[in-house]
């Protein structure tokens, strides 16, 4: 192919200038046990929660949670008749769970297409979300949820999980119970709960560690039942069992402010009372 | 997934089965069902590899190709990983109807495998920033009959451990520009260090037990399975809830236990097998795909 030697061509994919710049070897814990993000937390404390039900008015039900600078809004659509005809399912109905990142919400530019990325997590959340929903009293239909992640700082499954079974509990579908999400993060012999994006880069100085992972679980608090288990990065099983045991505290942790949340939406939502 | 239909009965017969440590095909709750591994296969790919897993059959080609490394990390290569149903596998699979699964299972894949800790990928790069060894990672299903997961693991092992990656050195011309020579001998190659690469595990929940390599009609009674991905020295690299139910915090303790020690189990032989054959040479009889 004849090239224009007159002009310089840029490179085919383009990146952003902030991957290039040398890394300042950050530290997880600054001093003490003060987190990197600034705040008074401990390395066991989620990050303060804002979240409120019932954003947008076109769907069945939606929630909005945002945690630090994670910022995620979900809406649920349905019950209501499946799109496909031949997957209708006369027994039970269909949840679908579709995650999303808006392009600007990482540190690097996403597509508007969803990616496998995107796919995979859509898929986590789905099967988190499944065991909550009283599917059976949905026969042959559909309910949709979708969850559309504006900021992401830290790992977003676990908010997403958690927003999602907000904004299903506002459009009145049965479930069992809430599903709540947490991440934890752990390098070495130190555990941070909740972590923003800064503590979940790996090797810092480019050095290597050991016993380096991410847990995200989603629990049902009332049954303490665990309806979904991520991990990666190289754990000892010790290790992996503490995790999933902060993982578990924080979610009980969280609850009480889902819980006030969900109070407040139907305190909104009730008729006034007659006197 | 292909399924299988369970009726209430069948489903207590298996949930005693496994409640008294018997299954049906007279297997005890850990035990693995006749593992085949063969590899050299396929004579177009730079590894490739067998499994079969019971019923269960796949094959995986690894074919490496020179790119460009990731700008966030110059100086290493890469793994890709391409899940295939095809139609052969079950019928279901047709058209578009086996792109989900074959998602579900890439994605785990690179999971599994991302970290600086299974794989030297700093032995994948040839010139930093310009050009590093890519592997590109084939796996095709060519028979289902449940434990997926822990097939594919097994024959990606295998197949990395047959990829023979042929050797490159590069020559500088006296304007500076950089070329990249193949050695004439085809013989002379580098061969990717597999020791640290994982087998997945899945555990199926099924009743108050879990067992593992469950069969597709065991799979109908589980309401939940967990996947752990296990080092040779026993650290975990991905751990995964897959299905539709939920289990208790108990229950995962144990799971990740028995993951665990089984999935530490599982590599000495693998690895002892595949250094058998390939001692053998061209000695070794081949077995192909209808032995």
């Amino acid at each position: 192919m004849p090239v224009d030697r007159r002009r310089i061509r840029g490179p085919d994919e383009s990146q952003s200038p902030y991957h290039f710049i040398s890394k300042e070897s950050q530290k997880c814990l600054a001093s003490g046990d003060r987190r990197s993000d600034d705040s008074q937390r401990g390395p066991l404390d989620i990050r303060p929660i804002f979240a409120r039900c019932g954003l947008n008015s076109q769907a069945k039900g939606s929630a909005y949670i945002e945690a630090g600078n994670t910022k995620i809004i979900c809406s649920v659509y349905g019950p209501r008749e499946t799109e496909r005809k031949d997957e209708t399912d006369m027994k039970s109905g269909r949840l679908v769970a579709d995650m999303r990142f808006a392009p600007f919400a990482c540190h690097k530019r996403g597509a508007w297409v969803q990616g496998n990325e995107e796919k995979d997590l859509s898929l986590g959340l789905l099967e988190s979300l499944r065991p909550g929903v009283c599917l059976h009293k949905y026969p042959r239909s559909q309910i949709d949820v979708c969850v559309m992640v504006l900021e992401s700082d830290g790992p977003a499954l676990s908010h997403a999980v958690t927003c999602a079974s907000l904004a299903l509990a506002d459009a009145g579908i049965e479930m069992y119970d809430m599903v709540l999400g947490c991440t934890v993060r752990h390098t070495g012999t130190t555990q941070l709960l909740d972590p923003t994006f800064s503590e979940v880069q790996d090797d810092q100085d480019g050095v290597f560690v050991e016993n380096q992972g991410s847990v995200t679980l989603s629990l049902m608090p009332n049954m303490n039942q665990v309806s979904g288990l991520q991990s990666d990065g190289v754990m000892e099983q010790e290790s992996l069992k503490a995790a999933v045991q902060a993982c578990i505290e924080g979610c009980y942790k969280l609850y009480p402010v889902i819980q006030h949340t969900l109070l407040k939406t139907v305190r909104k939502n009730a008729p006034p009372s007659e006197n | 997934m292909a399924t299988v239909q369970v009726s209430e009965a069948e489903k207590l017969y298996v949930l005693h089965g496994v409640r008294d440590d018997l299954r049906v095909d007279g297997r005890g709750c850990e035990d693995y069902r006749h593992v085949e591994v063969e590899t050299d296969v396929v004579s177009n790919t730079d590894g490739s590899a067998k499994v079969s897993l019971g019923h269960t059959n796949v094959l995986v080609g690894v074919k490496a190709e020179i790119g460009k490394p990731k700008p966030m990390v110059p100086d290493e290569g890469y793994l890709e990983f391409f899940v295939d149903c095809s139609a052969n596998a079950t019928p279901e699979f047709e058209g578009r109807g086996g792109e989900g699964l074959g998602i579900e299972l890439s994605n785990t894949l690179v999971k599994v495998f991302s970290n600086k800790h299974c794989l030297d990928l700093k032995s994948l790069c040839i010139s930093p920033g310009e050009n590093c060894w890519v592997l590109y990672v084939d796996v095709l299903l060519l028979q289902c009959d449940g434990n997926l997961f822990d097939a594919i693991s097994m024959a990606i092992k295998a197949a990395l451990f047959n990829t023979k990656i042929p050797k490159v050195h590069i020559c500088e011309d006296e304007d500076g520009g950089k070329e990249i020579e193949l050695s004439d001998d085809p013989y002379d190659c580098v061969r990717v260090n597999v020791e640290n690469i994982p087998c997945i595990v899945t555990l199926c929940k099924i009743g108050h037990r879990h067992v593992v390599d469950a069969t597709l009609q065991e799979k109908a009674c589980s309401v939940a399975s967990l996947l752990i991905s296990v080092t040779h020295t026993g650290m975990v690299t991905c751990v995964r809830k897959v299905g539709g139910g939920s289990l208790d915090p108990e229950s995962i303790f144990e799971m990740t236990e028995t993951g665990k020690r089984v999935g530490k189990a599982l590599h000495a032989p693998l690895m002892e097998l595949l250094q058998k054959e390939e001692s053998l040479g061209s000695k070794r009889q081949k077995v192909g795909f209808l032995g």
